[in-house]
Formats: C-alpha cells, structure tokens, sequence
C-alpha cells in the first residue's frame, strides 16, 4: 500500500497498567487468567478463563476495582459483549448465552435455552433506538436472529427467529441490516429484513487461517481478514478501498476513530483508518498462555480509550489527541512531521477548522523566529483565523498607533512574543552562533540544518523578512478587515515598501483606493524625498491642493533639470534623460490635470490651470471640459482666466460650454463663432503669405483650412444665438463666401445671399435651394434675374436660367418670366425656356386630375362594401342570444355590428356605435375583412 | 439527454487481472499518476484508485481494482470483477505462462462476470522487446476470437497506456448510448453502472 511512515507516532498513551487479580484483591494462590474484555463507555469488562466476571471502572485517575462475579468454574468466558441499549451484558461462555445487569449485581441469567453456540454478534445500537437490541447467533447449522426489548420494571422481551442455515460459523458481524457471516472456506452476508439466501462474498484460500469479522464505523462497514490482509466491505458486500496490509495476522482488532487498533503476536500496531499507514507499534511480552485482545470503547464518535489485555495484565490507553500530538511535535521542532500529521487529520476530519488555523499560525510563529520568513508567512497565509495586526509588532516598535489593535495571543507558548524585525533577526543570528558552535563541539541542535551550513546575512535576511511581511500584508487587503486594521495593513506596507525602496510598488498602492494613514507617511516621505508617492497618497485621500502643490513643484523642477527622481541619481546622464524630463514634466501635467478634472473647486483649479496647460493644452482643455466634477466652474471665470494666447483651449472650452452644455447666452455664442472666425483667417491668412511652399505642408494646410472652415460653416448655420454683423466684420475682407452666404441668411438679405450663391458660388443647387427656403415664388423670380442679368461685367447664365424654369417653371408666374426674359436672349434658348415652363404648368394640372379621379373611385368602392355589409342576411334560432346580455333574442329588435357580434337592441342603445356586443372598441381599432379590399 | 451530457460524469467500475509480476499496478500508476517504480511491491489483497478521463465532451470516473497477481488472493477476485464495466486482463509479453493464464483469466470472465463487461488483452513490457515470448499475432487472434480488444502496452515506456483506459472510456460510453436510444428508462441500475447527472432524472 504504497509509503508507511516509521511508525514513530504516538497515537495512543498508556496511563495505567492493571493487575486484575491484585486489584480485585484475589490471593496470589488464585491466579486469573483473561479470556475476553470489554469496554463499555468507562466500564472495563474482563472474564477469565475461570469462569469469573470482573468490572472496572476506567474514569478515575487510576483504574479502580468494582466487582467480581463468578458464573461457574467450568464455563471460559470467551466473549463479552455490553449491550447498554437494553441494560444488559452478554456474555459467551462455554457455548451458552448469559446475560448480566451492567454492573454486575445480581446473578447472571441465561438467555434462552441455546447450547453449543458458536458464535454471537450484537448489532450496533440505533442512536434512536433506546429499548431494543438485535443478537446474531450461530447455533449449530442455524444462524438466528434474537430480538430483545426491554420492557418496564427491567423487563427483558426475547423473540428468536431463523435467518438462515449455515454450517461452521466461525465468525459473526453486524452492519446495518446484514449479518456477515465467518467460515472455514470463506465469507457470505446475509440480510434480516428478507428471508434470502446469503450472498458469497469470497472464499478464503487453502490453510488460511479462520476467519475474522470486525464492524468498522459504527457498522458502516465491515473489515473481513484473509491472513494478515483485510478487506473492508460495505453494507452490501462491495469492497471498499484499498485492502489493509497488517505486519502480523491480526488476533484482535478495535477501532478508535481514526485508527485501528490491531493485536498480533507480541505486538499492538496502531494504523490509520483511512489509508491503512502504519502508525504506531507497542510491543508487549506475551506473559503465558492466551492471546492479546484489544478493545476500545469506540462508540462511532468520542471513544478514546483502547485497553490490551493478556492473561494476567490489561495496559491501558488513551487516543492522544490530535493537537497534543502535532503540540509534541512543534515543541522539538519536527516542522515536516507536524505538518504532515496536521494533513493527515485534516483529511481524517479529526481536527476542528479553527484548530487547523491555529495551528498554521502557531507553525508560522515558529518559523519566523527561526528565521525561516518565507515558510512563516506561507503559514501565516494558511491560517484562516490569524489578524493581520499579529504581526504588526514585527514591523513598527511598540507604543505606536496600533498598538491597541494587537491581540494579545499567546498560542501554546512556544515562542516570544512578536518584537521589530531587527531584533528577532539579531536574536535569530545569535542562536545560529551558538547552535554552530555547539555542532562543533559535537552537540546536536534544532537549528536549520541550511543556515548551519550557509550562514545568511543580516541585510538579506532583513530583505527577505520585509519581501515576505509584504507578501502577506497584500494578500492581507484582498480579506475584509475592519478599517483600523485595513489603516495598519496599507500604513504598514507603505511603511515597508520604503524601506526596500521599492518606488513602484509604493506609487501603486498610494494612487490606488488605500487605506494609509497620511499623516504617519507624511513627513517620511518627505524626507526620503518619495515625492511623487506622496503626491499620489494625498491624490487618492482627497488632498488635492497638496497634491497639486507637489506636481506643479515637481513639473518646474523637472523642466529647469533641478530636480532629478532619487532613483535615478545614480545613473549617469544618458540620452534618455532628455526623454525622461519631458515625460516626468508631462507626467506631474497629467497627474494634476487628473485630479483637477474631479475637482469643483474652482480657484484651485483656475490657480493650476495655468502650468498644466502650459506643458499640455490638450491637458488644459480637458480640465476646463470635464464632466467629473460635482458642481461646474463658473464659465464667466474660466473664460476670464483663460490665457488669450491659448485660443486653442478657449474654443474648445466655449465648443464645449455651447454644444456639450447647452449653454444659450448670446455672447459666448458670439465670442465662439468670433474666434472660430478669427482663426479661419488667420490660417486663409498664413496660407496665401507663404505661396511657395512644399507640396506636403502645403497639403496640410489645406486640410486645416478646410476643417476649420467646416467647423465655423456648421456653427454659423446651427446657432441662431450669435450677432452675425459681428462675425460679418471680421470676414468681409476675405473670400469666405459661403460663410458670409449663412451669415447674410441670418440677417434676412436674401438678395446678396441668392448673389453670393447664385453668383461668387455658381451654386445654382444651393441657390434653388435658398429659394425654396423662402417659400415665396418671388424668390424664384429673383434668382432669375440674377442669373438673366449678373451685373457687374458678367455675361447672363441662360444654362442656370433654363435649369431654374425646368425645376420650378410651374410656380412661377409665365407672365413676369415673360417680361424678364432679356431681348437678346437667343429665340431658340428662350423658346425652349417658355416651352418647358407651359410644359411643366401643364402636366401639373393633370397629375392633379389624376389624384382627384382616383380618390372618387375609392371613394365609390368604399360605399358600395358599405352597402354589402349593410345588406346582409342573418338567421336567428331560438338559441340565438344577445352577446351582450346573454337574454335570448326571440323575436326582439336586433343589431348586428361588423364584427358579427348580435345584440338585442337595449343593448345597442347601452352601448352605442362604438363597442361592439363582444366588446371590440371601433374607436380603439377599425375592423378590417378581406373582401372589403378594393379589388376593382 | 443529450443536452447535458456535457456535465455528466460516468463512473465505471474497472478490474485489472493478471498474473503475479505482469506490471498490473505499473500500468495504473502509470495512468493514475503518470510514474512508473523499478522495484514495484507485489500487490496484496486489491489496491484502490480512481481516475477521471474526459472523452469528447463527457467524463468517466474509472474506480480502478488492481488486484493481486499472487495465486493465494484469486478467491478475492470474483469480489473485484462483480459488476465491473470494464476488465483489463494482463500478460507479461516476456513470459508465457502469463498469457496462459491470461487466458484462464478471460474464460472465467466469460463464465461468472457480466456478459456486458468491456474486455481488454494488455500484453505488457513491450520494451522487452528482445526478450519476448509471446508473439503479438497470437495475442491479436485470441482477442479478435474472444471479442477483447487487444494492445501491447509498457508502463515504463508509457506506450499505450492511456490508450486503452481511453479506448475503454470510448467504448463505455458508445455503449451506453446504444444503451440509451433503446430503452427510454433504465430502472434497475447495475452498481458498476450509476449515472451521476447533475440535472436529468432519467440517464
Ligand atoms: N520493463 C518493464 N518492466 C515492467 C513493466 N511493467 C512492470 N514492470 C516491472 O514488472 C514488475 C512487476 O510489476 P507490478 O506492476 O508489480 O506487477 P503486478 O502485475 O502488479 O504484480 P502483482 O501485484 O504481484 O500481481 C516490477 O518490477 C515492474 O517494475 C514494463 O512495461 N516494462
Ligand atoms: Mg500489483
């Protein structure tokens, strides 16, 4: 079965060895000789081979005498089995059944008239079932089952009844409702509760020795011996696990959750229950005749005591329980073996939750002060119920501001109180001096034997101990602490981090949600020079004017290269440190732009707005646009504030305000379309000063240019807010047309909007366009004579011109076209022109025919489906009913509405035209049928 | 049925049978933990393992009898192969009197096991190449008489090892769709047969 331990544990503890005889106060010249023995809760049971019934009681500090009871010099007791459900005691002696009172007062008794019997098993007692006990029986060829319930006044009912016939029984055990059945040749189970024949399990091989059954669990299950192998069954007589593999054939064995208790020749092994490991051997000389018998008072939980009794002595023994052991094992500081002992009963269920907390943390301890962190804090990790603030003593000296946080847990005393790292490190190292000086003096020590060997150094140690304390103070933060603990946890680590220097880790934990204490990290901080971490921690506490203080010194520094990261201090100026100054400025920019953005304070954030925007107008802008904030700035001031050199943040900041927040005061509407317009020329501007230049920034040029005109066109057209005379001024010297075109269209000149469209555009589109806008047909008119007569040295546009009376011919007047149309307008293009526009007058006029017509005749049809549906026939029966009062209709009045529903015609007149008789609202939804379509 | 067939877990039953020193529990350390020992103990009364294995998108959960080659446990193996789904009968490629009794092993499988066990022939060692005895031809013949599948395996080289734990899986479970486009409802379960389905209630 694979790996045994040495069997170098100690299970079971003796606590007293007992003489019978002299106990019970027998001459020497009357020697006793042990057959059998028992355990009934506190009671020992012991018969001889004499006849005689001895009991004992187990509970006080030393075994004590009770009574003797003789039963007859010639009847060996061979068996004893407590049956504590119906008061009694049976007892198998010479083949005959007695029964005793469990205190062995009166007489015994026998139970019924059977002889020879062979074996005897009793079935282990319902925890329900207080009054009543099952006893299989082997009498000969018979195997039977007795029923015994105690009555009042220790009245003892018997009732016998066959099971079965079987030869040669050896060997009885009980489990559930089976009795499982011993014989020479093997094994066989049979069932209580129907009269089947027993099942084979196996057979045992030739000259084996005989056969043994032992319930296991409680009767859960049953171990069957083939020498010194056992079989564990089930219920049912499957196997069950791996077999036992005993040293020696068992003679006797007990249980004692979780161990089995097995005697052999001259020997008590101790093995685990669950996996059959070997544990534990007690060796006992085999004073004369008879056999070891172990028993235990294992009553499926809670048993804890196992007596091993030869012919004339019984040792005593108790379960050492499993805290005691790994206790036994921590106090030599066996770590290996306690841990494993530790999962042994862990697996075994033999140890409670908390226990197992306790104990890792205890291991933990232990391995902290022998200088082993990493395995310690493993430990630590492993115990559920272990406080972070146990090891906060570790880290900062006593008194401090979680000082009062600290329980007071002593665990099994087996190590000092927690005290700063430093010391127990120092302490740690004088131990390992001494234990090396012992080793050479040839003593043995406890000391690890790879510090003996490889002395660690005292800055390592301290490394590893800090890495390890940090280690556990993160996996700490993920667990829900109370918030004092949580302080300790994040205020500590901090604490820690600095110590190593590990700046990354220490700006992570400050920027993230943190529970540090501030004004504990403050002032070190500051000192160490951990600037930006502290930034980040007032960041993160809601600090912002102390953080903004800091990234704004931080940015200057950066830029004037005063101020250099402490990391970096050694490295020489490499190239990179150019590109380290402008991300170290850009990064304090952003930080505080971070933070300013969430801010609603707005002297603080127009008093940082400055330098940040300075690094990065990008940054500025989305300070001055962000919606985190609670309460907004005040646009009045953030427009004041705002540098006039940075147009770019005053635009998106007004963009922002008019178009993100709705905002509808005329003048930043106006100062919005005045800067959007000042900025189209200055680049109109730029562009036609430099003419020659290279093609690609050329190209780029061209693209702003059109962008920014694209944004200023979208924001003429889209607000209405703005003073358009105002914008008009700035761009009336330029070729910005179209922008001039909305503007114009907002002030209500239609004439220079239609010349700018019509003629500086030639966008007869957008002319046409305007002109349907307007709505009037004078409109059209107008733009046909601009187009007949473009004024200023411009030929007429007699295309346009056609085009115009083509698309629009049929709302104008023909007459005033007529009188428009120019002398010299060429007869073919002028005819053409009139033609089109009749044309056009014309056809409208049919289509307009066509509508008409055709609505009369849906108009026709739909009278005529209305006259069908009011023409139809109906029959009534004497069933017929109103569907709406259920009366029958008979020959009343009726109504019957589109939907085929019938109503007498009080109903109607309740109901009206509207609803019908079932219900369905016309009003809500129209009736539709199929043959009502218009089909012709 | 086939819905959740995806979180089903079959458990089988499984026996490996063999003559002493055939490398029975060197094929299941080999598949229950992947390792394999020079000096392996003789196995005494039966050892317990179990192994799941996923096939497709099902999973079986072998519990593995490895019995004891030793002629003075075979009265327990009746014991091991009741009810078994699946039997692996184990030869030594490099003794024949291993596959004799083999052999042995497969005829009382065929006259007191269930007719529906899923047989395998292991004919184990094959890295003993040049000390082998028993031709693989003659081990493939028998089986295909026998209605076993056959391979030759080496727990110690880990050939064909896990195939034919997989290959039995495969099987089982072929099977037992057979089982269930038959019959609608199985009421009386075999033991080596319990279906452990986290949802349907007729498997
Ligand atoms: N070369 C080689 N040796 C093997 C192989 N398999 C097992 N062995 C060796 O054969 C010996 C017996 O192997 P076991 O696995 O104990 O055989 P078993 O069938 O379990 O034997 P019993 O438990 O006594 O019935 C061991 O020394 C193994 O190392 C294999 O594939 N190749
Ligand atoms: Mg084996």
């Amino acid at each position: 079965m694979g790996f045994h331990p040495p069997p170098s544990r100690a299970a079971l503890e003796p606590f007293a060895t007992l003489d019978p005889a002299a106990l019970a106060g027998l001459p020497a010249s009357s020697p006793l000789t042990v057959r059998s023995a028992a355990l009934s809760a506190q009671y020992l049971y012991l018969g001889t081979g004499g006849g005689k019934l001895l009991l004992f009681t187990l509970d006080t500090p030393s075994p004590t005498f009770l009574r003797i009871l003789p039963i007859g010099p010639t009847r060996p007791v061979s068996a004893i089995l407590p049956l504590p459900s119906v008061a009694r005691v049976l007892i198998l002696a010479d083949g005959l059944l007695l029964l005793a009172d469990p205190l062995l007062s009166r007489p015994v008794r026998r139970l019924g008239s059977l002889r020879n019997v062979a074996a005897v098993a009793a079935r282990a007692p319902d925890a329900s079932d207080l009054t009543s006990c099952s006893l299989a029986v082997s009498v000969g060829k018979k195997l039977l089952l007795v029923d015994l319930t105690l009555h009042e006044a220790d009245e003892l009912e018997v009732q016998t009844r066959d099971i079965s016939l079987v030869d040669g029984v050896k060997a009885l055990a009980w489990a559930g409702d089976a009795v499982f059945v011993g014989t020479a040749s093997g094994y066989s189970l049979f069932t209580t509760t129907s009269q089947a024949q027993g099942v084979e399990i196996f057979t045992l091989p030739e000259s084996s020795r005989p056969p043994r059954v032992k319930p296991l669990s409680g009767g859960e299950e049953v171990m069957l011996l083939v020498d010194n192998v056992g079989v564990v069954v089930d219920r049912s007589g499957h196997p069950v696990g791996s077999s036992f593999v005993f040293n020696s054939a068992p003679e006797c064995i007990a249980e004692v959750f979780p161990y089995i208790v097995v005697a052999g020749d001259s020997k008590v092994d101790v093995y685990r229950r669950r996996n059959g490991a070997h544990l534990q051997t007690i060796p006992h000389a085999k004073a004369g005749p008879g056999v070891l018998i172990v028993a235990s008072n294992d009553t499926r939980t809670g048993g804890e005591l196992v007596v091993i009794a030869t012919a004339y002595k019984v040792f005593c023994y108790h379960k050492v329980l499993a805290v005691e052991q790994i206790k036994a094992l921590l106090r030599r500081k066996s770590y290996g073996e306690a841990i494993s002992l530790l999962q042994e009963f862990e697996a075994d269920g033999e140890i409670s939750k908390d226990m197992i907390s306790f104990v890792h943390a205890q291991l933990g301890f232990l391995m902290f002060f022998d200088l082993r962190f990493e395995d310690a804090v493993n430990h630590f990790l492993l115990s559920e119920t272990m406080q972070p603030a146990e090891i906060f003593p570790f880290i900062m000296r006593d008194p401090n501001h979680w000082s009062d946080l600290v329980p007071r847990k002593r665990y099994w005393g087996l190590h000092a109180p927690p005290k700063p790292l430093e010391e127990v490190i120092d302490d740690g190292l004088v131990t390992l001096q001494q234990a090396l000086f012992l080793k050479k003096a040839g003593v043995d020590t406890v000391v690890d034997e790879d510090f003996l060997s490889n002395p660690p150094s005292r800055a390592d140690l301290l490394e590893l101990a800090i890495r390890n304390i940090i280690r556990y103070l993160c996996s700490c933060r993920e667990k829900s602490l109370s918030s004092p603990e949580m302080e300790g946890v994040d205020t500590l680590l901090m604490y820690l981090y600095r110590a190593l220097h590990l700046v990354d880790d220490m700006e992570k934990l400050a920027s993230c949600q943190n529970s540090c204490i501030v004004e504990e990290l403050e002032s070190l901080l500051d000192d160490s020079g951990h600037l930006r971490t502290l930034a980040f921690l007032y960041g993160s506490k809601g600090m912002c004017s102390k953080a903004l203080g800091i990234w704004r010194i931080l940015a200057r520094n950066y830029s004037t290269g005063l101020w250099k990261d402490r990391a970096s201090l050694s490295e020489t100026d490499s190239p990179e440190s150019s590109v380290d100054k402008m991300s170290g400025e850009e990064i304090a920019a952003i930080e505080a732009s971070k933070i300013l953005q969430a801010s609603s304070d707005q002297d603080l954030v127009l008093e940082h707005l400055g330098w940040v925007a300075d690094i990065d107008p990008e940054l500025g802008a989305a300070i001055l646009t962000s919606e985190m904030r609670g309460k907004q700035l005040s646009p009045e001031k953030v427009v004041a504030a705002i540098d006039p050199e940075k147009v770019g943040i005053h635009q998106r900041y007004l963009q922002w305000l008019i178009e993100e927040q709705g905002c509808d005061e005329p003048h930043y509407h106006t100062s919005y379309a005045l800067s959007l317009a000042k900025s189209a020329m200055d680049v109109v501007h730029s562009e036609s000063k430099y003419g020659d230049k290279i093609k690609k920034e050329f190209d780029s040029d061209v693209q702003l240019i059109f962008l920014l005109r694209e944004r200023l066109q979208l924001f003429l057209q889209a607000s209405d807010l703005y003073d358009p005379e105002e914008v008009l001024d700035v761009i009336s010297e330029s070729d910005l047309w179209l922008e001039k075109a909305i503007l114009y269209r907002k002030m209500g000149q239609e004439n220079i909007v239609l010349q700018i469209l019509a003629l500086k555009l030639e966008d007869s589109e957008a002319a046409e366009q305007y002109c349907a806008e307007i709505g009037r047909d004078d409109a059209y008119i107008q733009l046909l004579d601009l187009y007949l007569d473009p004024k200023n040295g411009k030929g007429p546009m007699f295309t346009a011109a056609v085009r115009l009376l083509h698309n629009h011919g049929e709302s104008l007047d023909p007459l005033q076209v007529l009188e428009r149309l120019s002398a010299d307008m060429p007869l073919q293009l002028a005819s053409d022109t009139i033609l089109r526009m009749l044309r056009a007058r014309v056809h409208h006029h049919r289509q307009g025919q066509i509508v008409h017509n055709l609505s009369r005749s849906t108009n026709l049809d739909a009278r005529l489906t209305r006259l069908e549906e009011r023409s139809r026939h109906v029959q009534l029966t004497d069933e017929s009913i109103c569907d709406s009062c259920r009366a029958r209709l008979g020959t009343k009045l009726f109504v019957m509405y589109p939907d085929d529903s019938v109503v007498c015609y009080r109903c109607y007149r309740n109901q009206g035209d509207s609803a019908s008789g079932r219900g369905h609202n016309f009003r809500k939804g129209g009736i539709f049928k199929q043959c009502w379509l218009v089909s012709r | 049925m086939a819905a959740n067939a995806g979180n089903k877990i079959r458990n089988a039953k499984l026996v490996l049978l063999g003559d002493v020193g055939t490398g029975k529990s060197s094929l299941v350390l080999r598949f229950v933990k992947g390792q394999f020992v020079e000096f392996q103990e003789s196995t005494i009364g039966a050892a317990f393992f179990s192994q799941t294995l996923a096939v497709n998108d099902e999973t079986v959960k072998f519990e593995i009898w490895d019995t004891a080659g030793q002629e003075r446990y075979h009265s327990l193996a009746p014991m091991y192969y009741r009810g078994a789904a699946a039997a692996i009968v184990v030869y030594d490629i490099t003794n024949a009197a291993s596959f004799t009794r083999a052999k042995k092993w497969v005829q009382e499988l065929q006259a007191q096991g269930n007719p529906n066990t899923i047989m395998a022939l292991a004919g184990n060692k094959a890295d003993l190449l040049e000390a082998r005895q028993v031709p693989a031809e003659e081990a493939k013949t028998y089986a295909q008489e026998n209605g076993l599948f056959f391979m030759e395996t080496s727990a110690k080289a880990a050939t064909n090892v896990n195939d034919v734990f997989h290959e039995i899986a495969k099987r089982l479970l072929e099977g037992q769709q057979a089982q269930d486009t038959q019959a609608g409802m199985v009421l009386n379960q075999r033991p080596a047969e319990r279906m452990v389905s986290s949802s349907s209630c007729c498997s």
